[in-house]
C-alpha cells in the first residue's frame, strides 16, 4: 500500500451499513468483492462520497487451486477494484473449490514447493489484470497437510518475494493458528516481512471442543489484541481493521471493539 | 503419488460429500473441520430462509445438517431452496416455511440446476398449504393456511 | 339516425371534456386537501409517526410491537397472545406504553386496537399529525372520494349511449374504450388507504433514502440499530422488516405481511426476488460466504 496511514477501519457489510456509514473518524473500509456490482448499495456510494477507501476483498479467486484461476472471476475483482477506484486489492492464500465442487469454506493448501509453484502462478496471472497492487491474506486453518515440508513462515516469504504481492495479515488467524497447534504466535512476526503489511484483520471467534475458530462472530478476544498491541510495536501496519461477518452486536459493542483496536494500535479512534 | 488438484478434489469430497478423509489427515480435525462447516452453512441458509429455520426451530441444524452433510453448496438460497423443496417432496415441510418457500417459487424459476432467475410472466405456486401469486414482480400470498 | 339526436363525434368530444375536466378538477381538490404544508419536515418525527405515515394506525401499531421486541421487553405465549418479558424502558411513547400494558391483559397482536388505551394512543397519534399539516384527515380522504360519483355518472351514461348504440347498429368501438377509462378513474378515486399529505409523502421518500440500510433487502442487523432502528424499518419498509427480524414472533403474533403501504415499496415481504449475490447471506457475498472461510470451521480469513 502507499504509505498513507489509515488507521483503523471495519469490514463493511450490509447488515451493519448504518452504523459504518455514521462512524465520523472512518477512513478505510473494506468491502467482499464478489457483493460488488454494478450498481454500488448506497451506504457504500455515501462512504466513497466522503472519500473514504473502499478495499475490495476477494474470497472466491481460489488463488491456492491447482487449476489456474478463473479468468472471469480476476476480471470481476479488477473491475470491482476499478469501480470503488480502490489503491489495492486483497485476496487470500487458499483454495475453494477442486474437482468442480464448492468447498464452501477457505482451505489451507500444502506447504510445499509445488504448491508455492501453484499459488504463485496464479497470483501472478491475477496481478496481470490488475493495476493495482495485490495483497495475499494466510488463513487460519483447523489442519495441515500431511507432507508440509515448509514452515509457515518461509512459506509466505517465499510467496511474496517470488510475487512481489503485499500482505494481509489477519492477527486473529495468527493466534488461531498458534493455539491450535500450541506454538508461540510472536514467533511468527519474526519470520515475515512485516513491513510488507498492507493492513491487518482484527477478529473474534470461539472454542469448541479445545478447538478455537476463527468465526468473526464473536468479539476481539483480549489475547488478539494484546496481538495487535505486539505487532505495532515491532512495526506498525498502515492500516487495521475489525472483521465481522455474522452475529453482529449492538452498536456500542461494535463502537467498544473499534475504540480497543483503536487503543491497541496507537491510531486515534474512529468512532467520535 | 497423485497430482496436487486430485489430492485437493479429495479433501473437498471428504468435507462436502461425506468421502473418507485423504490418508495422513488428522482425522479428528477434518472432522471438526467438516462439522463446523456444516453449521457454518446452516447460520447462512439461515438467514437466506428465515421462516424455514425459524419453522424447524431446535430441530434445525440437524436436520439441515442431516441433508446437507452429503451435498457440497451451491450458495445459501440454492441450499435452502434444494433443502426445502425436499422437505416438500417428504410431506414433512412445516406449514409456517410454506409461504416463504411459495413465494420464492412465484417469483423466480428455479431449475434446481443454475441459479434462479425472475419470472417475467405471472405465476402462481403453492407450497404446504399457502398459496402465492406473482404479477410483474410482486408477489402476494393469496391464501395461508 | 343519431342515437339520442347527438352525432357520434359529437357525443365523443363532450365525453372526452367531460373526462378530463373531472380528472383535472378532482385532481386539483385533491392537491388542496391532501397538499399538506411544505414547512413541516418528517425528519423530526419518531418511527411511530412515520409508520402511520406510511401505513396508517395498523402499520403505526406494528412499528411499536418492533420497537418493543427490539428493546427485549414484549414477546408471545403459545395461545398466540402477547406477553410482557421485562419492564418497560423509559422514554418510551405513549403508544408503546398502551401496547406493553395491553399485553399484561394478554391480548392478540390483531385486538391490539380494541383496547381503550391502545386505540386512544393511536388517536391521539393520528390527530397529532393531522394537525401538523403532516396526515390527511378520514374527513379530506371522505371529501375527495366524493369525486367518485362524477367517473360513476360518465359510466353509467357511456354504458347507456354504448347499449343504445349496438341496438342502432352504430359503431362504439371509441366509447368502448372511453367508458372503459372512465370505469378506471373512478376505481382510482375509490381508493381509502391514504395517510399522509403530498409534502410528507415526498419527505418520506427522502427519509427512506437515508434509512436505506434498514431496507430488508439488506438484511439490517436489528441487534445493532436497536430498538428504534427495529422501528424505523417497520415505519419506512413494512410489516415485512418485522418477519425478518423475528419470524416466529411476527407469525404468532398474526402480524400480515402485506399490510398496504402508502407509497410504494416493498410490501411484498422480504428479498424474495433478489438474486443470491446482492445479499450477504448467500455465497456471493459475505466473506463467511460460500467460498469463504472465516465461519465456524476455522479456516479464517
Amino acid at each position: 500500500m502507499t504509505p498513507v496511514e489509515y488507521g483503523v477501519g471495519i469490514g463493511w457489510r450490509p447488515e451493519i451499513a448504518g452504523y459504518v456509514e455514521h462512524l465520523p473518524g472512518l477512513r478505510f473500509v473494506e468491502v467482499v468483492a464478489e457483493s460488488v456490482h454494478d450498481v454500488l448499495p448506497p451506504g457504500l456510494e455515501t462512504l466513497l462520497s466522503r472519500g473514504v477507501t473502499v478495499v475490495p476483498h476477494g474470497i472466491r479467486l481460489s488463488l491456492g487451486g491447482a487449476e489456474p484461476v478463473d479468468p472471469a472471476r480476476v476480471e470481476h475483482l479488477a473491475a470491482a477494484a476499478a469501480l470503488l477506484g480502490a489503491p489495492l486489492v486483497s485476496e487470500h492464500i487458499a483454495f475453494v473449490r477442486a474437482g468442480g465442487v464448492e468447498a464452501g469454506h477457505l482451505l489451507p493448501v500444502p506447504r510445499t514447493r509445488e504448491s508455492v509453484d501453484a499459488v504463485v502462478a496464479n497470483v501472478k496471472r491475477t496481478q496481470a489484470a490488475l493495476d493495482i497492487p495485490l495483497a495475499l491474506e494466510p488463513i487460519a486453518a483447523l489442519f495441515d497437510w500431511p507432507d508440509d515440508d515448509l514452515d509457515e513462515g518461509a512459506f509466505l516469504t517465499e510467496i511474496l518475494n517470488r510475487t512481489d504481492a503485499l500482505l494481509l495479515l489477519d492477527v486473529a488467524n495468527v493466534y488461531a493458528n498458534a493455539l491450535n497447534r500450541g506454538t508461540d504466535p510472536l514467533a511468527l512476526f519474526s519470520r515475515i516481512p512485516l513491513e510488507r503489511i498492507a493492513y491487518c484483520h482484527v477478529a473474534g471467534g470461539s472454542l469448541h471442543d479445545g478447538v478455537y475458530h476463527d468465526t468473526h462472530t464473536a468479539a476481539v478476544p483480549q489475547e488478539v489484541l494484546d496481538l495487535v498491541a505486539s505487532l505495532c510495536s515491532l512495526h506498525r501496519p498502515p492500516a487495521l481493521m475489525l472483521e465481522r461477518d455474522g452475529d453482529y452486536p449492538p452498536a456500542a459493542e461494535l463502537t467498544a471493539e473499534l475504540d480497543a483496536i483503536a487503543a491497541a494500535s496507537g491510531y486515534p479512534a474512529v468512532t467520535r | 503419488m497423485s497430482s496436487l488438484a486430485d489430492r485437493q478434489a479429495a479433501l473437498v469430497a471428504a468435507l462436502t460429500s461425506g468421502a473418507p478423509v485423504p490418508a495422513g489427515f488428522d482425522g479428528r480435525m477434518v472432522e471438526i473441520a467438516r462439522v463446523a462447516l456444516l453449521r457454518k452453512r446452516a447460520g447462512e441458509v439461515a438467514g437466506q430462509w428465515p421462516a424455514l429455520s425459524a419453522a424447524l426451530g431446535t430441530d434445525w441444524l440437524r436436520e439441515w445438517s442431516a441433508w446437507a452433510e452429503t451435498r457440497p453448496t451451491n450458495g445459501s438460497l440454492r441450499d435452502g431452496w434444494d433443502f426445502a423443496r425436499d422437505l416438500l417432496s417428504r410431506d414433512a415441510l412445516p406449514r409456517e416455511a410454506g409461504a416463504e418457500l411459495a413465494s420464492r417459487e412465484a417469483a423466480l424459476r428455479y431449475d434446481g440446476k443454475t441459479s434462479p432467475r425472475a419470472r417475467r410472466l405471472p405465476a402462481i405456486r403453492s407450497a404446504a398449504g399457502t398459496v402465492a401469486l406473482q404479477i410483474l414482480g410482486r408477489v402476494r400470498v393469496l391464501y395461508r393456511n | 339516425m343519431d342515437t339520442w339526436g347527438i352525432s357520434g363525434p359529437t357525443f365523443l368530444l363532450w365525453y372526452v371534456v367531460a373526462l378530463v375536466a373531472v380528472g383535472v378538477l378532482a385532481a386539483a381538490h385533491r392537491k388542496v386537501l391532501f397538499g399538506g404544508s411544505r414547512h413541516t419536515s418528517v425528519a423530526a418525527l419518531g418511527p411511530q409517526q412515520v409508520a402511520y405515515l406510511n401505513g396508517g394506525r395498523r402499520l403505526a401499531l406494528y412499528s411499536s410491537l418492533a420497537g418493543l421486541r427490539g428493546a427485549g421487553v414484549l414477546g408471545t405465549s403459545p395461545d398466540k397472545t402477547l406477553a410482557q418479558t421485562q419492564r418497560l424502558p423509559a422514554g418510551v411513547t405513549p403508544l408503546d406504553t398502551a401496547v406493553w400494558n395491553a399485553a399484561g391483559h394478554r391480548l392478540r397482536a390483531r385486538d391490539l386496537d380494541k383496547d381503550q388505551w391502545v386505540a386512544s394512543a393511536l388517536d391521539q397519534l393520528q390527530s397529532g399529525l393531522e394537525q401538523s399539516g403532516h396526515a390527511v384527515s378520514p374527513a379530506q380522504v371522505k371529501a375527495a372520494r366524493l369525486w367518485v360519483f362524477a367517473p360513476v355518472a360518465l359510466v353509467v351514461i357511456g354504458v347507456a349511449r354504448l347499449i343504445a348504440g349496438e341496438i342502432n347498429h352504430k359503431p362504439t368501438a371509441f366509447l368502448f374504450v372511453l367508458v372503459f377509462a372512465a370505469t378506471a378513474l373512478a376505481l382510482t378515486m375509490r381508493k381509502k388507504n391514504r395517510w399522509a399529505t403530498e409534502a410528507a409523502i415526498k419527505d418520506m421518500i427522502k427519509l427512506r433514502g437515508q434509512h436505506s440500510y434498514l431496507n430488508p433487502g439488506q438484511k439490517p442487523s436489528y441487534a445493532t440499530y436497536g430498538a428504534t432502528g427495529a422501528a424505523m424499518g417497520v415505519a419506512l419498509f413494512g410489516a415485512a422488516s418485522l418477519y425478518d427480524m423475528d419470524p416466529s414472533f411476527a407469525a404468532e403474533a398474526e402480524v400480515q405481511r402485506q399490510s398496504v403501504l402508502g407509497i410504494g415499496s416493498s410490501g411484498s415481504g422480504s428479498n424474495f426476488t433478489s438474486d443470491n449475490s446482492g445479499s450477504s447471506c448467500s455465497s456471493g457475498s459475505s466473506s463467511c460466504g460460500g467460498g469463504g472461510g472465516c465461519g465456524g470451521g476455522g479456516c479464517g480469513g
